[in-house]
């Protein structure tokens, strides 16, 4: 990777520190939509951030998962082009599937519902999380539906099905390697329902934003920060 | 005449620097004092007294509402607020049964406004 191309990863510590702030106002509005859902109330934690380049961002989810993942996939398209993933350990996502329906469920049926019920979850906890951006930067951008997937940390995070996914920006990566592009990576979303604190869902928001969209959230950033 | 004070406790840099940049361009009645964590505020207004408070929830050590707990020992009264991401009705009513307001992040100048106005009620 290019010196420069380095540097786009490498934000100053009050920049890290903004973008930190962000992504707390959209976890706490994903926590919110959540807590709406499971009508009870979402502990959250501090969010660890890290701004890492493809490759790194692959080896720190697979270090830290080896069993099969589900994720809710999100793009987003506009002055802000990108992948929003939400990530859960399999066994995580039944436990909060069962815990949005509320009921004893066998597990043959709770399996059935997984897909759709995660879905909603997703499609509301990335909305929220990605409308955080709109509050404090002067940037527009539209959504898709979400998808469900499943499989290994190497598979939800393989470039070339979210470039297929965003059929109009495949032309305009074809000819990028996958280090060319830049990644934002928030880890340790954990929640914890009040009355039941045995029951914890860590899992990981994944942001994959394009280049050219990580150069317009340093822009966006430099300009928050030079008007305090 | 007497400067009032207020206390922000965020350990976020940017949301202190946010009402840092409020304060300086308007409020120049009021002193600001500004701490990262709750043990950074407790030194910090040790021996002042305080006319408003604006603490953040979610913090390394303790939290903002215990931080609140403990300020309202010390100055009964003093018009805190709690000013925090987490939005939750929860959250709001734990805030309500300490006596203490609650802002939405992000905090703006109209926000601050209001909690002055309500701090001189």
């Amino acid at each position: 990777m290019s010196r420069e191309r380095e540097g786009m990863f490498r934000l100053s510590e009050l920049e890290e520190d903004a973008l930190k702030e962000f992504f707390n106002m959209g976890l706490g509005m994903a926590a919110n939509s959540l807590s709406q859902m499971v009508n009870n109330e979402v502990l959250l934690t501090l969010p660890k951030l890290k701004v890492v380049p493809y490759e790194e961002a692959t080896r720190m989810l697979v270090a830290n998962q080896d069993e099969k993942l589900v994720a809710v996939r999100q793009n987003f398209k506009g002055e802000l082009t990108g992948t929003a993933l939400l990530i859960f350990p399999g066994s995580e996502s039944l436990e909060l599937v069962r815990t949005l329906l509320n009921e004893e469920i066998p597990l043959e049926v709770l399996t059935e519902l997984e897909q759709e019920t995660l879905l909603d979850v997703g499609n509301v906890i990335l909305n929220a999380f990605l409308k955080s951006f709109t509050q404090m930067m002067h940037v527009e951008f539209e959504f898709e539906s979400a998808e469900f997937l499943k499989g290994s940390s190497r598979f939800l995070l393989d470039i070339t099905s979210h470039l297929a996914a965003q059929n109009h920006s495949l032309m305009e990566y074809a000819d990028a390697d996958a280090d060319e592009r830049a990644f934002v990576l928030m880890m340790d979303f954990k929640t914890s329902d009040e009355n039941n604190t045995n029951h914890t869902l860590s899992g990981f928001v994944v942001l994959l934003f394009s280049q050219q969209a990580m150069l317009i959230l340093r822009r966006e950033l430099e300009v928050i920060l030079s008007n305090l | 005449m007497d400067k009032k004070k207020a206390l922000i406790v965020d350990d976020s840099s940017l949301a202190r620097m946010m009402v840092r940049k409020f304060f300086s361009d308007g409020f120049e009645d009021w002193d600001l004092i500004e701490a990262k964590d709750a043990m950074d505020a407790l030194e910090k207004i040790e021996g002042q007294f305080l006319h408003l408070a604006l603490i953040d929830f979610n913090m390394p050590g303790m939290n903002g509402i215990d931080l609140a707990e403990k300020i309202l020992e010390k100055q009964p009264g003093i018009a805190i607020h709690l000013v925090t991401a987490n939005i939750q009705e929860r959250m709001q009513l734990r805030a309500q049964a300490i006596g203490i307001g609650f802002i939405k992040k992000p905090i703006s100048r109209e926000k601050i406004i209001a909690a002055m106005q309500e701090q001189t009620k």
